[in-house]
C-alpha cells in the first residue's frame, strides 16, 4: 500500500476529529455538543497540526508537496480542474447558507435547582427555617411502621389524584400531559433528584409551585401548580413520603450535610 | 472456525427463544408476585379489586378498565371473545395512546408483566371457565392500501352508518357523538379518525381492521358481525341492490318480492351468526353460509380500514418547540381572508393542548388535541388563522352542576411587553401574574368578534376599555373550527402588544370545549411558545456568495501563477 502523504494524514485527522466530536461524542456517547465548543476543540487541533508540520523545514515542505503538485504538475491536471470547480461551488453554497439563515429564538436558560427562601411557609404560616424543618411523619418509619404505612398510602392517593397526569405512573416525569410541557415535569426516578434535597425543599417546591420560584430562578414557564391552595400540610408531607417510598430514594437529611 | 461461531450463536439464540417469556403465548399461573405488582402499579387507577375504581379513576376519561366484566377493548380475537394472554401483555407493555394508560415496558420487567396478565385474569371468572382458546381474527385476506380500495371504503363509510358517530370526514363529530355511553354508563366520545395517534390500539391498517371485526368491547363501537352489520349475509352486489330498492319511493311487486328474498337471506345468516356466538349446534351447510357472509364482512372491513387510514396524517405533528417556531410570512398588499387558497401553501405550526390542572376547577380530561396556526403579515397588519378540532359546536349550553353557560372558545395570549433578552422574565404562562398578558378572547356565540383582555392571573382578567379594531372571521365545519383574526401591527393602546418584524414574541393558547364542561379555569391550554414576524430575506444573499466564489477562482489561479513563477526561478 502506498504511504499516505503528510497532507492527507492531517486532513484525515481534522475531518476525523470533527466527525468524532459531532457524531460519536455528541450523539452515540452523549448529548450533542454546542457548535461553539466543537469550534474551540477544532481550533486546538488545527494549532497542534500547524505546530507539528512547521517544526522542521523539511516537514513543512513535505506537507506542502501535494498542494504544489496539484497546482502545477501536468499529471494532476484533472485534480486541478475538479478543484477549481468544487472549491468556488462550496464557498457559494456555504456563504449563501450563512446569509440566508433564519434567526432562531433565544434559548431559555434553565436553573434546575433554584435556591429556596430561608423560611419555609405554608400559605402565610411560618413552619420554620428551611434547614431545620423535618417531615413531621418521617419518624413513624422507625417508631410506628403501621402509622407510617398509612401516611405513605395517603400520599399515594394524593399523588394519583393530583400529580400523576404530569409526573407519571412510574414517577418518572412521563405522565400523559408531560410531553407537551416546557420545561418537562421532574423525574423522581432520576437518582439526582430526591437524594440531593431535604424534605423541606420538596415541601417548598410543592407548596409554592412554578409561581413561587425566586425572581432570579428560570424558567418561568413551569406548570407546577401552587399546591398549598389545594392540599393540606399533611397531604404535602405524605406525598413526599410516598415519593421516597415508591422510588426507594431517601431525601437528604440535615445530619448528612455535615 | 466461522461456521462453528455461527452454529454456537444459533444455539444460543435458539435457547434464548425457547426460554424467553416474551415468546410465551400463555401467562403463568397467578401468583403473589402478580398481586404485589398490580397493587403497586395498577391499583391506583384500576382499583384493588379490579373494578376500575382506583383513587385516580374519577379524574380520568376514558375511565380505567373494570376488569371484572371481561370486556376488553383491544383484542386480536373475534367478536364476543376474550382477549388472548398476548393481547393483555401487549397492552400492558405498550400502553394505550389517547388515554392515561402508560407503557410499562420501562418500569416493569417482562416477567412482572406476565405475572400481571395472570393476576388480571383472576378478576373475571370467564377466563378460567373458558376451556377453548379464544378465536383469533385472521389477517390472511388483507387488501393492501390502494386508491381504489380507499374509494370503496369511502362509500362503505356512509353506507354502514359510520358517519352518524364519526362524522362526515371522520372528526368524531357525528350527530350521535354527544349521546354515547360505554357499558358502565360513562360518557364516551367516538374516535377522531383524523388523529390516529389517539387510537388506543394503534393505527396501522391491521389494527383498525381488528377493531372492526372484534369490536371495541364495552364501547358503543359494534363488531362487524351478524345483526350489527348492515345487510349481513348479502354479497356486495346484493347489498347495493337492496339499498337501491329501499331508496325508491315505490316498489313494483317484483321488486318487493326481490327485496323480501334478500331479507330472508339476511335473517337466516344473522340467525346462524347468533347461534354460533352462543355456542349452539350448527350444520356444515350453516357454517358454509356463515363463512361466506363473513368473507364479505372481511373484505368490506379491509376497504373501510384503508379509507380510515387515508383520513389521518402519518403521525402526530411535531409541537412548535425549539427553532420550529411560528413564523409569520411577509406578503405585499392585502392579507388573505379566511377562505383564501393561499393559506394552503403555509405549513401550519402545531401547538398541543393539555388540561389545565393548576387552578380549581381543573380539567383532567381534555377533548381538544391541539391548535394549528398559520400567519401572514404585511407592512401594517398581521393575520392569523387558528384551526382546531372540536366534536360539537356549542354556543349556549347550561352546565348541570354549576348553572354556568358552556360554549366553545379560544384565547390567544401574548405578553403586553415582549421580554428583552433570554434572562428577562415572561409573564406567568397561565394568564399572567405580576407581569400582565394581552389576550384575544373568541367565543363561539359571537363568531365575528374577538374581545381584547388584559390579565394578571387566570381569575384576574379585564376587558380592555379601548377595544382595538380587530377583524374576525370564523367557521365551523365537520368538527373543525377555523378562526381568522387580523390586527394592525402597531396600535395606540398601551395595553396592547406592539409588533415588529424579527422580534421573537411569546405566544400561548387556551381552548374551551363547551360540551366537555369547559368553562373559566376548566379548559385546555399550552405554556409559552414563540412567534415571530419573519423578516423579508436580505437581498445580500444574491450578491455576496457569487462574489466570494469568483474571488476564490481568482485566488486559485493567482496561487498557481505564483508557484509556477517561483518554480521557474528556482530552476
Amino acid at each position: 500500500m502506498k504511504k499516505l502523504s503528510l497532507f492527507t494524514i492531517c486532513l484525515i485527522i481534522l475531518i476525523g476529529s470533527w466527525v468524532f466530536l459531532r457524531f460519536v461524542v455528541g450523539g452515540i456517547i452523549s448529548v450533542p455538543i454546542p457548535s461553539s465548543v466543537i469550534a474551540m476543540y477544532m481550533g486546538l487541533i488545527v494549532i497542534a497540526i500547524l505546530v507539528h508540520i512547521s517544526v522542521e523545514d523539511s516537514q513543512f515542505r513535505e506537507f506542502l508537496r501535494p498542494i504544489h503538485e496539484t497546482l502545477v504538475e501536468d499529471r494532476r491536471r484533472i485534480h486541478r480542474r475538479v478543484l477549481v470547480v468544487l472549491i468556488p461551488l462550496f464557498l457559494l453554497g456555504y456563504t449563501y447558507s450563512i446569509i440566508a439563515q433564519r434567526a432562531n429564538p433565544p434559548g431559555s436558560p434553565r436553573d434546575a435547582h433554584p435556591s429556596p427562601p430561608l423560611e419555609l411557609t405554608y400559605k402565610d404560616e411560618v413552619i420554620g427555617t428551611m434547614q431545620d424543618v423535618v417531615n413531621p411523619y418521617r419518624h413513624y418509619e422507625k417508631d410506628d411502621p403501621e402509622e407510617f404505612k398509612a401516611h405513605v398510602e395517603n400520599g399515594r392517593r394524593v399523588y394519583h389524584q393530583n400529580c400523576f397526569v404530569c409526573h407519571g405512573d412510574h414517577l418518572d416525569g412521563q405522565g400523559h400531559f408531560a410531553p407537551y410541557l416546557q420545561p418537562l415535569p421532574a423525574n423522581f426516578q432520576d437518582p439526582g433528584i430526591i437524594p440531593n434535597f431535604q424534605e423541606s425543599f420538596f415541601f417548598w417546591r410543592i407548596a409554592k409551585g412554578g409561581p413561587g420560584l425566586p425572581a432570579a430562578g428560570t424558567p418561568w414557564d413551569s406548570a407546577m401548580p401552587i399546591w398549598e391552595d389545594t392540599l393540606t400540610k399533611e397531604e404535602i408531607w405524605d406525598v413526599i413520603l410516598f415519593l421516597s417510598d415508591y422510588t426507594g430514594y431517601q431525601p437528604r437529611t440535615f445530619g448528612e450535610a455535615h | 472456525m466461522r461456521i462453528r461461531t455461527i452454529a454456537l450463536l444459533l444455539i444460543l439464540f435458539g435457547t434464548l427463544a425457547v426460554f424467553s417469556p416474551a415468546d410465551a403465548q400463555n401467562a403463568p399461573e397467578a401468583s403473589e408476585r402478580g398481586k404485589e405488582v398490580y397493587e403497586d402499579s395498577c391499583a391506583h387507577c384500576h382499583g384493588v379489586e379490579g373494578r376500575g375504581d382506583g383513587s385516580a379513576a374519577e379524574n380520568l376519561l376514558p375511565r380505567p378498565r373494570d376488569f371484572t366484566r371481561g370486556l376488553y377493548k383491544i383484542r386480536s380475537t373475534e367478536a364476543g371473545q376474550l382477549p388472548t394472554d398476548q393481547d393483555l401483555f401487549d397492552i400492558i407493555t405498550e400502553g394505550m395512546p389517547g388515554s392515561s394508560m402508560p407503557e410499562w415496558e420501562t418500569a416493569l420487567s417482562t416477567d412482572d408483566r406476565w405475572q400481571l396478565v395472570a393476576y388480571i385474569k383472576t378478576f373475571y371468572p370467564g377466563f378460567k371457565e373458558n376451556e377453548t382458546p379464544p378465536k383469533q381474527i385472521t389477517l390472511a385476506g388483507k387488501i393492501s392500501y390502494a386508491e381504489q380500495s380507499v374509494e370503496i371504503g369511502k362509500e362503505l363509510y356512509v353506507e354502514l352508518g359510520c358517519v352518524e358517530c364519526h362524522g362526515n370526514v371522520g372528526r368524531g363529530d357525528g350527530t350521535s357523538a354527544p349521546t354515547l355511553e360505554d357499558s358502565w354508563g360513562f360518557q364516551t366520545w367516538p374516535a377522531n379518525l383524523t388523529q390516529g395517534w389517539t387510537f388506543r390500539g394503534g393505527y396501522d391498517t391491521e389494527d383498525i381492521f381488528k377493531r372492526f371485526i372484534g369490536g371495541i368491547a364495552g364501547s358503543p363501537m359494534p363488531a362487524f358481525e351478524g345483526d350489527s352489520f348492515l345487510n349481513f349475509g348479502l354479497t356486495a352486489e346484493e347489498s347495493k341492490r337492496l339499498i337501491e330498492l329501499e331508496n325508491r319511493d315505490e316498489m313494483t311487486e317484483a321488486e318487493e318480492e326481490e327485496s323480501g328474498k334478500f331479507y330472508e337471506k339476511m335473517d337466516a345468516a344473522v340467525d346462524i351468526a347468533l347461534t354460533i356466538q352462543e355456542g349452539g349446534e350448527v350444520s356444515a351447510a350453516d357454517i358454509q353460509t356463515y363463512n361466506d357472509a363473513m368473507k364479505i364482512v372481511y373484505e368490506k372491513s379491509w376497504h373501510l380500514a384503508n379509507y380510515v387510514k387515508s383520513l389521518m396524517p402519518e403521525k402526530r405533528p411535531e409541537p412548535a418547540i425549539g427553532n420550529n417556531v411560528l413564523r409569520s410570512q411577509y406578503v405585499q398588499g392585502a392579507l388573505p381572508a379566511i377562505d383564501d387558497a393561499v393559506w394552503e401553501t403555509f405549513e401550519a405550526r402545531y401547538f398541543p393542548l393539555v388540561g389545565q390542572v393548576v387552578i380549581e376547577p381543573r380539567q383532567f380530561n381534555p377533548t381538544i388535541d391541539g391548535v394549528h396556526v398559520k400567519s401572514f403579515y404585511n407592512d401594517t397588519e398581521v393575520a392569523f388563522l387558528f384551526i382546531w378540532d372540536d366534536r360539537t359546536h356549542t354556543t349556549d349550553e347550561t352546565d348541570e352542576n354549576t348553572g354556568k353557560t358552556l360554549e366553545d372558545a379560544l384565547a390567544v395570549q401574548f405578553p403586553v411587553k415582549v421580554p428583552q433578552g433570554p434572562t428577562a422574565p415572561k409573564p406567568y404562562f397561565l394568564w399572567g401574574g405580576r407581569l400582565p398578558v394581552y389576550l384575544w378572547h373568541w367565543k363561539a356565540s359571537m363568531p365575528e368578534q374577538v374581545t381584547e383582555l388584559t390579565a394578571k392571573g387566570i381569575n384576574n382578567a379585564e376587558v380592555q376599555e379601548v377595544q382595538g379594531e380587530l377583524e374576525v372571521q370564523s367557521d365551523y365545519t365537520d368538527g373543525q373550527y377555523k378562526l381568522w383574526v387580523k390586527r394592525a401591527l402597531k396600535t395606540e393602546d398601551k395595553k396592547d402588544l406592539q409588533l415588529e418584524p424579527s422580534v421573537f414574541v411569546p405566544i400561548a393558547f387556551s381552548a374551551w370545549d363547551g360540551s366537555n364542561g369547559d368553562v373559566d379555569t376548566k379548559r385546555t391550554m399550552t405554556s409559552w411558545y414563540t412567534f415571530v414576524l419573519e423578516p423579508v430575506p436580505s437581498s445580500r444573499r444574491f450578491v455576496y456568495p457569487p462574489l466570494i466564489a469568483i474571488l476564490s477562482v481568482g485566488l486559485l489561479f493567482g496561487l498557481r501563477a505564483f508557484v509556477q513563477r517561483r518554480n521557474s526561478e528556482e530552476v
